[in-house]
Parts: structure tokens; C-alpha cells; sequence
């Protein structure tokens, strides 16, 4: 299914045959998710430094360690951890995944964490935010070296209800797009308001035999003939 | 078909995998593709893969087409999990694939030890002849550091006096030559010029010091203190500076691929030379604060032990999994 709209989707296509859609995240969502990656890892690290302060020496040692694993490897433990995501990416629900739509390999995970060092040039990650905002997929240069994505997860489907309408047989045959455009405009009914859902039923007029004037009426009718298009027939 | 009936057909289905998801992913780890679960995951997520053509097909409602993409999604991305982890893929990638990949990598391996060890030579000799030339590299009071550290009355060596313990050192330098390394890595993505330039620096401060303490006629704690970790070190540092030369040169020389393609392979390719690189850095870290830096070791255990561990990391890196790669 090739739709001419503007989107940033990259598709994948698996062995069985099918089309995965991978969205990946903007420069916005990614910002959001390393800022908040960068305060968990502040605070570990003055939790430890505060912590290990007694010890002393094996303390600091301890806590040096600590700063190179935050650093380096902290996205890689959780990137490879099953969930794909690091504690940020989580929360605003985005994923590491390879370009072909399978989980993050350990070779992979490994190099775009250590690439970020190139990624982090000139200064304050302008290489990562350049190639972030330039390409359609999002990638920076780590992503691109390890062949990854950071995609969105998608969301759990919502609970359609369609609005009780009796059923509506279209005057004339529809083609498969235009039924699907017809019954969109049904699921999409509760979220619209009244009249923006009367402006649009106008466009679909001609499935209902538009003998009416726009208005409530003839929106009823149009959803009468998404029902019907469902399968619905008393 | 309409959507109604496409959707009362198939919705039990549709359920069934979503439940055998929540657990398979939200639960157990464990539960792998022989138990019967596993088979039934497989057969409903070929079946929904199925149900998904036909529903893009046949212009199906966008919210039906929303809920199969994502049973779709997560079923791909529970069956091809890849399970890389583990005690054996351990003990194939150390006594196989990572001396395998340093020595498919040896033209790389062999520039990056000549740009380390060139600098360094001709630092270090050009310091010597005149010692002057190291307020070139730092200033007066670090260069009179220098000579603390490694005076032969010092309490430690390799530190400040009294600066800080073993403990303290090994975390630094875990810290500090690990992240040089990694550095001299993603310094490959500039066209290589990065891994070039942190090659040369790191020789250049090393031959600078070492020609300034043999000037000063500190040779003699110097030369022990470094022999036994830089076994581990500067290969380590080699390899990584070899891994990050292979991704400067797959994008100036791509070959028959495009750029992208050339640098994706290399990347996947010489990463595993960090793998080995990290864990010989950590060793170094060891033996630098604990080992090197002790001053009642007596010069000769040193350079037996520093000989010793020369010999074992060559030996390992050159002969290694050649039988079983063969």
C-alpha cells in the first residue's frame, strides 16, 4: 500500500512478506529522552559520590568506575536489556530497533553508543542534531554507522465506537479507497465536532444520495452508509 | 468480506496472540521457541501476517490495519529475538572471533601501530637531544611533576607522592585509557582523521615524557613502571585506533557499495576489536596501579613478568582460533 502523503515512516519488510511501519523520533522526542537519561545519571552518581564519601579512597575508586560505566555503556546495558530503551526513551516512548525492524544486536548497541563521541563534535552533539534534523529517518551518525533506529513505539489501538446509526446502502459501487475514506470519517465521528463533521460529510455527499442540504441530516446519512461498508446490515 | 465479519473471524485470534505476548515479553525471558507456546506464537503470527496483507489489500478500516500492525510488530519482535548472550557465545567470541577479527585486520592494526609508535620515537629522541623541548608539550611545574613521580625514592610510582592510593589510581585510569580508546574509535567517523590524530597525540605525550625522564636519568623506575601494563595498554589502544581507521577508510574508499552500506559492514565488523580492546584496558588499569606502581618489586621481576605478559598478548592476538578459523 504506497500512499502519496508526506511522513517521515520507514518500512521493513520481514520474511513473511509484510510491511512493518517504523516511525522514527525527531530531534524533539530524543532531546527529551537523553535530558531525562542525563538527570537519572546525575543523580546516580551524587547518590554515590555522597554515599562512597566515608570510605574513601575504594570509594572514589568506586565512584570513577561508576562515572566511566554512565557514560560509555549505561544505554548499551539498557538497550540490550529487552525492553530497548533506556529509562528516558521509555518514558516518552521510544525504542531502539535495527534498520530491518529486529531488536538492537550487542554489536550494534555497542557502536552507536561509542560513535556518540563523534556524534557529540563540534560541540553539544551539533553533528547528532544536524543529521537528526537533514534526514527522513532521523538517524545520527552512530545510528547510521550501526545501521539503527530510534523509533516510536506504537501506541496501544483505542477502543473504536462508532455512532449508532441505522445502515445505509451507498447509491453507487464504491471503490476499496473511497470506503475506506467513508468509514475513517465514521471512527473519527466522536473526536470531531458538529459541524467540522457536517463540513466533511458534505465531501462524501454523493454515497448518500444527496438529495439533502448539509446539516445534521445528511451527515447521519453518510455515517449510515459507513456502517453499512462495515458489514452491518439491519 | 466485510470489516464486521474480517474482524469476528479472526478476533479470537487476534487475542490469543496479544496474550501470549503480554507474557512472552512482559514476563519470563525463558520461555524459548520449543515449548509449545513458542510453536503457537509462530503459527498465529505467520497467520496474522496473513490477515494483515489481506486487510491492506482490501482498504480495511485504518483501526483494524493500526491493531494488526502492532500484533504484527511485536510478534516480529518477539520471534526474531536474537539470543547473542550467554556463556558459550562468551567463550566462542574469546578463544575465536575476536583474534579472528584483529588478525582480518592486520593492514589496519599495523598503520595504527606505526602512527603511535613513529610519534613516539621521534618525540621521544628529539626530546632527549634536547630536553628544553618538553616546555614545548607542558609547563615547568608538570615537566618537575614528572621527575616526582617517577624519582626512585618516591612512596609510588607513576604518582604524586601521597596523591592518591592504588585504589584511586585503577579507578582513574579505568576512567581515563578507556575513554581514549573509544575516543581514538568514533574518531574513524571523520573520514579517519580522528583516530589519526589521537594515535599521533597520545605517541607524541608518550614519547615526550619517556625521553624527558631517560634525559633526566630516571630510565631506571620509568622503564619498569610502564613495560609490564602497556602490554595491554598500548595494543588496546592500537586495536581501537585500528577499528576507527577500518571506519575512516570504508567511507573514502567504499568499493563497489555506497558509502552507507560500506560504513554499516565495517562497523559491524571491527566493533568486536573494542570488545577485546576494553577488557585488555581494564587489565591495564589493574596492573598499572597495583603491579607497575609498587616500588619494593625489583626491576628484574618486572621485566620477566612485563616480558611474560608481552609474549601472551601477541601470542594470543597472532595464533589464537587459527585451527578452528581454518
Amino acid at each position: 500500500m504506497t500512499v502519496d502523503v508526506l511522513d517521515t515512516v520507514v518500512t521493513a519488510e520481514t520474511p513473511e512478506g509484510i510491511l512493518l511501519e517504523l516511525r522514527p523520533a525527531g530531534l524533539s522526542a530524543r532531546f527529551y529522552a537523553f535530558a531525562v537519561d542525563w538527570l537519572i545519571r546525575m543523580v546516580a552518581l551524587n547518590i554515590v559520590a555522597i554515599a562512597t564519601r566515608p570510605i574513601g579512597g575504594v570509594g572514589f575508586a568506586v565512584w570513577l568506575i561508576l562515572l566511566f560505566l554512565l557514560e560509555w555503556l549505561y544505554p548499551v546495558a539498557f538497550e540490550l536489556w529487552r525492553s530497548g530503551a533506556t529509562p528516558g526513551k521509555r518514558m516518552f516512548n521510544l525504542k531502539v530497533v535495527m534498520d530491518d525492524g529486529l531488536p538492537v544486536t550487542p554489536v550494534a548497541s555497542l557502536a552507536r553508543n561509542l560513535l556518540r563521541a563523534a556524534d557529540f563534535l563540534p560541540i553539544m552533539y551539533g553533528a547528532a542534531i544536524v543529521s537528526v534534523l537533514v534526514r527522513a529517518d532521523c538517524k545520527r551518525l552512530g545510528d547510521l554507522a550501526a545501521a539503527t533506529l530510534v523509533v516510536h513505539q506504537p501506541r496501544t489501538a483505542q477502543k473504536v465506537t462508532r455512532a449508532a446509526v441505522a445502515p445505509l446502502a451507498p447509491v453507487r459501487a464504491l471503490k476499496p479507497r473511497d470506503q475506506a475514506a467513508v468509514i475513517a470519517l465514521a471512527t473519527r465521528a466522536p473526536l470531531l465536532s458538529a459541524d467540522r463533521l457536517d463540513e466533511l460529510a458534505v465531501l462524501a455527499a454523493s454515497v448518500a444520495g444527496s438529495n439533502s442540504p448539509p446539516g445534521s441530516q445528511l451527515t447521519q446519512r453518510v455515517l449510515g452508509v459507513a456502517e453499512w461498508l462495515m458489514g452491518r446490515r439491519s | 468480506m466485510t470489516p464486521l465479519q474480517f474482524e469476528a473471524l479472526y478476533q479470537s485470534e487476534w487475542q490469543e496472540l496479544e496474550g501470549l505476548l503480554q507474557r512472552f515479553l512482559g514476563g519470563r525471558r525463558k520461555a524459548d521457541g520449543a515449548t509449545p507456546q513458542g510453536e503457537r506464537l509462530a503459527a498465529l503470527y505467520r497467520r496474522v501476517c496473513e490477515q494483515l496483507a489481506l486487510a491492506r489489500a482490501r482498504s480495511y478500516p485504518a483501526y483494524m490495519l493500526d491493531r494488526l500492525e502492532r500484533l504484527t510488530g511485536d510478534a516480529h519482535q518477539a520471534i526474531y529475538q536474537r539470543r547473542e548472550f550467554g556463556i558459550a557465545a562468551l567463550r566462542r567470541l574469546v578463544s575465536e572471533e575476536f583474534p579472528v577479527t584483529v588478525r582480518a585486520h592486520a593492514a589496519y592494526i599495523l598503520v595504527a601501530a606505526a602512527l603511535l609508535v613513529l610519534p613516539t620515537l621521534i618525540v621521544g629522541l628529539l626530546v632527549y637531544y634536547r630536553p628544553d623541548l618538553i616546555l614545548a608539550v607542558v609547563d615547568a611545574r608538570t615537566a618537575a611533576s614528572f621527575e616526582q613521580m617517577y624519582s626512585p625514592v618516591a612512596g609510588s610510582i607513576g604518582r604524586l607522592r601521597g596523591a592518591n592510593t592504588d585504589w584511586v589510581m585503577f579507578g582513574y585510569y579505568i576512567m581515563h585509557n578507556i575513554g581514549i580508546s573509544f575516543q581514538c574509535f568514533a574518531g574513524g567517523l571523520i573520514a579517519g582523521v580522528g583516530s589519526i590524530f589521537f594515535l599521533i597525540y597520545n605517541g607524541a605525550s608518550i614519547g615526550a615524557v619517556a625521553g624527558y625522564l631517560t634525559q633526566r636519568g630516571l630510565g631506571v623506575t620509568f622503564y619498569p613502571f610502564v613495560a609490564t601494563h602497556s602490554a595491554f595498554e598500548l595494543t588496546a589502544i592500537v586495536l581501537a585506533g585500528a577499528a576507527g581507521l577500518r571506519l575512516g577508510h570504508s567511507l573514502l574508499v567504499p568499493g563497489r557499495s555506497t558509502r552507507l552500506q560500506s560504513l554499516v559492514s565495517a562497523t559491524r565488523r571491527c566493533t568486536v576489536l573494542l570488545y577485546g580492546s576494553t577488557v585488555m584496558l581494564v587489565i591495564a588499569a589493574g596492573i598499572e596501579a597495583f603491579w607497575s606502581s609498587a616500588p619494593w618489586l625489583p626491576p628484574g621481576v618486572k621485566y620477566g613478568v612485563a616480558s611474560l605478559c608481552w609474549l601472551s598478548v601477541l601470542g594470543y592476538l597472532t595464533l589464537q582460533g587459527r585451527r578452528r578459523a581454518g
